[in-house]
């Protein structure tokens, strides 16, 4: 990561950080248990396609952290974070395409590789965090049937702001 | 160093995933009560099954140092039991002794020498049986080394198993109940009167007590014991009840009844025993050697 591509990433950081805090966190708990949008890892699955796990893991532990602030729930955010940072290279790698990732495209993003090869990594990246953060708010697998609710009806509705986010932003670096 | 840390960045994600999972874990039950209660009852209850399970685990492992012990505590009451009925001590000479040792030592220590157990009990387990044939026998795990000598009795705590006739190093063969040889000196508990307790019936719980006279009253149920004058046995050892209603005549002598007695330990189960070792058993063979010499 080179000056000139750090910075779109911090600024992703800042934003989606702030739109989470600021607008999604706070309606989720007048919208009812199954209303809530998880926007910020988007930043995480748009860092650096050769970026090391281990340096996904930690940026994807601090947003969580960030987030973390602002609800109260110190570690449950974070948690998600450093999971989605560690899985993501792996979700990466069994969507690669025919010869692997030439090293020309620097994030996962659908300027590079079209929106349907972007829905379908985001589609499963975004249900694994949204599943381990129910999980982690639960903090209990008895009661895997609402976390299996809450994580469907949470990964549609983030889905269509990742959506929103791709045609608004559509990110190249 | 350098190369160190550049391992760790090309191959620590697991590391830096899980040590971060870890450090959330904390956060989360050290800021959050909901969660932190629910830790508590997870980790109380998950506590309580792996204690359980452990206790289980120590419990069967201990069992065979438990069966042991309880074996030998078992002997050592048989022993206690059994030797304490045959304490006779005249009650001319030990009175006085027995009252001044009794207030001068409070335990009446003295008094002990004067007790002389007849019989030592040596815990056994039956590890060969047999119930279907015309003599049968019962090996045990106990033999010379332990002090088996042959002709000692084989009881347990509800009635007579056999007689030791053969003994090797660690093992030893005993003639059961159940052998036509056998021959038991044996009485009426109520009555006093004994007889010679063999076995003719083909039934392995039942045995005939002979030479009972007919003079004698025997009621069906009568108790049957041990009657202390064969050295193998001591004497009220329980044998079994009577089963006959009136007793019956002995075909071959008229005289005397030949009474069915049915056995209180089941032979098809005989598993733990003790051996019954006389400890007067040479002094007693030697006084008779001497008479049969005369």
């Amino acid at each position: 990561m080179n000056s000139v591509s750090f910075l779109p990433h911090l600024w992703r950081f800042l934003g989606l950080a702030a739109v989470q805090i600021l607008i999604f966190n706070p309606i989720a708990p007048q919208a009812g248990q199954y209303f809530s949008v998880l926007l910020y890892p988007l930043f995480i699955l748009l860092l650096p396609i050769k970026l090391p796990t281990f340096y996904a893991v930690f940026l994807g532990f601090l947003i969580g952290l960030f987030v973390d602030v602002s609800t109260g729930i110190i570690g449950l955010h974070a948690s998600a974070g450093a999971f989605s940072g560690f899985i993501r290279n792996t979700v990466l790698l069994a969507f690669q395409p025919k010869g692997g990732f030439s090293g020309k495209e620097p994030i996962a993003s659908p300027a590079y590789f079209g929106w349907a090869w972007f829905m379908q990594v985001a589609t499963v990246f975004f249900l694994l965090h949204t599943f381990w953060y129910f999980s982690v708010d639960s903090f209990t697998l008895v009661y895997l049937g609402a976390i299996t609710l809450k994580t469907l009806a949470c990964w549609i509705l983030s889905m269509m702001f990742v959506v929103f986010y791709g045609f608004l932003f559509y990110p190249k670096q | 160093m350098r190369s160190i840390f550049q391992l760790l960045i090309r191959s620590g994600g697991f590391l830096a995933f899980a040590m971060l999972e870890v450090l959330c874990f904390y956060l989360i039950v050290r800021y959050n009560e909901p969660r932190a209660e629910i830790y508590n009852y997870s980790a109380g209850r998950m506590g309580g099954a792996i204690q359980k399970r452990w206790q289980h685990y120590a419990d069967y492992i201990g069992l065979q140092e438990r069966v042991d012990s309880l074996a030998a505590e078992n002997s050592r009451l048989e022993n206690l039991w059994r030797n304490s009925r045959l304490i006779q001590i005249p009650y001319r000479d030990t009175f006085l002794l027995t009252i001044a040792d009794s207030i001068l030592l409070g335990d009446s220590l003295l008094m002990r020498k004067h007790v002389r157990p007849a019989f030592d009990y040596i815990p056994a387990e039956a590890i060969s049986n047999s119930i279907n044939l015309n003599n049968n026998w019962i090996m045990l795990n106990r033999g010379r080394r332990d002090g088996i000598t042959p002709n000692s009795g084989v009881i347990t705590t509800k009635g007579l198993v056999g007689i030791v006739r053969l003994v090797d190093e660690d093992f030893c063969m005993a003639m059961s109940l159940l052998h036509r040889q056998v021959k038991i000196s044996a009485m009426l508990k109520r009555e006093g009167a004994f007889g010679s307790l063999i076995w003719e019936d083909e039934d392995p719980q039942v045995m005939t007590l002979k030479f009972i006279p007919k003079h004698i009253e025997v009621h069906k149920g009568d108790t049957v014991v041990t009657s202390g004058f064969s050295q193998m046995f001591p004497r009220d050892a329980m044998i079994g009840t009577v089963i006959d209603s009136p007793a019956t005549i002995d075909p071959e002598n008229p005289y005397f009844f030949a009474i069915r007695v049915k056995l209180r330990h089941d032979m098809s189960k005989t598993k733990d025993v003790m051996i019954v070792k006389n400890l007067f058993a040479s002094q007693i063979d030697s006084l008779n050697q001497r008479i049969k010499d005369e």
